[in-house]
């Protein structure tokens, strides 16, 4: 009750107030200054009536067109293995699409014309295409669509930005040569840290992209992933990225699958210098547990790490190692070793060279070789750190 | 708003949370912290303007208009190329608190900011916000390509984006940057206007002093290694008369050396100018054939660690350019 006393009163002064210059507009007594206004206002207003002289009606070239860019990826490839030794062809175009969708939130776009490697024939595909919010409230981030899954570091990268041609083994066994790239929700929170930088991301996806590893069968079982990212600055020129994650979700036998995984970065960037020498030691280790059958399960470990050197501005050089267990049968183990030499003509333009060799304990040695030519035309997005 | 919100939830619910507490010890204790937690929350909307600007020139007009009102960090430092800068997620902790954001904007920043930007998750700062300053609003462009071609090497669409080099465009900047200080933080208008007419002031009377000290060498011919200096050699009257880059972004070619070295016998050429962040190596060749000397000459604040400010800048890069055009 004493608050309506007061609050009214107070409502009321503000009605009043408020409404008082409305009042004053009337000329409730016309002076000789009123009227002398009075006229400079007709003869502004006329003045105004008169047709003005028409701006002139540039059209602007601004446009609510997308950043549209496309990268082609023309490779050449060797293999020790069978009869058809040679091969060159245009492995894949991508076509991306990006822009603001309206004040909250951002849409991209990624379509790939690729070749079917068994039957040649080029096809469209969706490899990306999701909307990311812009506005969520307390350092949240809502990720919808089909997108590449947040498991450490290679996945996230599309192929052509990578320091080589082919896939880490131990990644392509658990994830396919497409990766983890399945539709659903992603979102990521940025951890009020002012130390480093934290970020929790959680993946709710179908799974009906498929992988070697999950499959979505004819229940409700989706795929669940958890991705702890952690970014230290170690001095001006080096930093270190740890990444833990965590999935699991149904697999060809309607059981479930979970792969722990770990990721650690090295870089040393000279600020100063930057455009001209670096080091990266990345590696990603993986664990499966894969409960196939009743009282079958397999657990599979597999890794790479590699190091590239930038030997000056344009020359890169990486040397990787991979190890790898099958998911579906452990004691066949994969080892591999691979040199790429990359000559990166400018940021829209690299040719890279790669020779591999790879061992497994049922097979004998084989050896490949590929070169790839990347090239982008039109807007071209900035790439992960 | 968020302070705001935490705040609304906190006085819900309070009650509930007392009740189910039977010991009056517990009782206090939570009294206590949520006063102390909400004191918190004052204190932190209290501060200064948060500002993250993408190279250091701007952070320097930014303090020198913010004055005390203002906490400002660059990504960027002045012995990098603003061109290539990594977008390290360490710096989107900084932008995730930002008021406010000042770049240089002309596609400079467009290989990282973007990026840097949407990862933020700050609504306030994003491109269009009250609190996106592009400081190249209003500044009269050079270069502007009549068509955009990448065979032309890296090439930016709106014009040369090195601007900030000639110390009048640095008024238009700061105009700019009181602009985005006033719409985020009103209540010290009258502190950044009085900042800007200061700074305005200071920037004539040291004009005068650079345009004296350079008059001199109007119309000296020089060669540079990449495309940032033309709104400098405007202002102050030199001559570039090519590049050690044969396109911008393309690193020195045999060819372009040969063409460089002829250029510098026949025009007696003096000086070579470069950045912090190129390698010497090319201009070392053109050197030794020529007698040519090389000079590093600062392109932003904290290139070198006498320049402290924005008028620093210019004071080092005159000083050095007169005494070897002597």
């Amino acid at each position: 009750m004493k608050l309506k006393n007061i609050v009214y009163p107070i409502c009321l002064t503000f009605a009043v107030v408020i409404t008082t210059p409305s009042f004053s507009q009337v000329p409730a007594d016309s002076t000789a200054a009123d009227s002398a206004l009075l006229k400079q206002v007709e003869q502004q207003m006329q003045s105004n009536a008169q047709p003005a002289q028409q701006p002139q009606q540039t059209r602007s070239t601004l446009s609510f067109n997308p950043d549209i860019g496309v990268i082609g990826d023309f490779q050449g490839s060797y293999t020790s293995k069978g009869n058809k030794n040679f091969n060159a062809y245009l492995n894949e175009t991508e076509l991306s699409l990006q822009a603001n969708v309206d004040p909250y939130a951002r849409a991209d776009f990624f379509l790939s014309f690729a070749r079917d490697p068994e039957t040649g024939k080029y096809s469209v595909d969706v490899e990306e295409g999701y909307l990311t919010t812009l506005s969520l409230p307390a350092q949240l981030q809502l990720k919808v669509g089909k997108f590449r899954e947040a498991v450490g570091r290679i996945n996230p990268t599309h192929p052509h930005a990578l320091p080589f041609i082919d896939l880490p083994n131990a990644y392509v066994n658990y994830f396919g040569e497409e990766g983890l790239n399945d539709e659903g929700a992603s979102l990521s929170w940025l951890i009020p840290n002012k130390k480093f930088y934290q970020e929790i991301v959680f993946q709710v996806t179908s799974g009906l992209s498929g992988s070697p590893t999950f499959f979505r069968g004819d229940n409700n079982r989706l795929i669940y992933l958890g991705h702890l990212k952690n970014f230290f600055t170690l001095s001006d020129n080096a930093t270190l990225e740890l990444g833990l994650t965590g999935i699991t979700g149904p697999n060809d036998s309607s059981r479930t699958t979970s792969i722990a995984a770990a990721d650690l970065t090295y870089k040393w960037k000279p600020v100063q210098m930057n455009t001209y020498r670096s080091v990266t030691w990345q590696s990603e280790f993986y664990y499966g547990h894969a409960n196939l059958m009743e009282n079958l399960s397999v657990n599979s470990f597999g890794l790479y790490s590699f190091i590239q050197y930038q030997l000056a501005k344009r020359w890169f050089l990486t040397g990787r190692y991979d190890y790898a267990q099958k998911p579906y049968d452990k004691d066949i183990v994969e080892q591999a070793y691979s040199l790429t030499g990359g000559w990166y003509a400018t940021e829209f333009s690299k040719i890279e060279l790669e020779g591999k060799t790879t061992d497994d304990n049922v097979a004998k040695r084989y050896y490949q070789a590929w070169l790839r030519w990347i090239f982008v035309i039109g807007a071209h997005g900035a790439h992960q750190y | 708003m968020a302070a705001m919100d935490i705040c609304d939830r906190c006085t819900w619910r309070t009650p509930v949370l007392i009740k189910t507490l039977k010991d009056d010890n517990m009782k206090n204790k939570l009294i206590f912290f949520l006063i102390s937690f909400l004191g918190l929350l004052t204190t932190v909307g209290a501060g200064t303007i948060k500002v993250v600007t993408t190279i250091p020139d701007l952070k320097s007009i930014t303090e020198l208009i913010g004055g005390d009102k203002v906490s400002v960090s660059s990504i960027a430092t002045g012995y990098q190329n603003p061109h290539f800068v990594d977008p390290k997620p360490s710096y989107i902790i900084g932008l995730s608190k930002a008021d406010l954001f000042v770049t240089v904007g002309l596609d400079l920043e467009i290989g990282w900011s973007p990026q840097l930007l949407a990862s933020s998750r700050n609504t306030k700062i994003q491109k269009g916000a009250e609190g996106y300053v592009d400081a190249s609003q209003g500044v009269g462009l050079l270069q502007v390509p009549s068509s955009a071609n990448r065979a032309e090497g890296d090439i930016h669409i709106y014009g040369n984006p090195h601007y900030w080099l000639d110390p009048l465009n640095g008024k238009v900047i700061a105009r700019n940057i009181a602009n985005g200080l006033e719409r985020v933080d009103p209540s010290n208008k009258s502190t950044y206007e009085a900042n800007l007419q200061a700074f305005f002031k200071k920037v004539d009377v040291k004009m005068k002093d650079w345009q004296a000290k350079m008059a001199a060498f109007k119309g000296s011919k020089i060669i540079a290694y990449h495309n940032e200096w033309v709104y400098f050699e405007t202002r102050f009257g030199l001559n570039i008369v090519d590049f050690m880059e044969p396109k911008p972004g393309i690193p020195p070619s045999p060819s372009q050396l040969v063409k460089v070295i002829k250029e510098i016998q026949a025009n007696n050429i003096k000086v070579i100018i470069s950045s912090p962040y190129f390698t010497t190596s090319s201009s070392d060749v053109v050197a030794k054939q020529t007698g040519v000397k090389e000079l590093t000459l600062a392109t932003s604040v904290g290139a070198f660690d006498s320049i402290k400010n924005y008028f620093d800048l210019f004071d080092y890069d005159i000083e050095q350019l007169t005494a070897i055009l002597k």
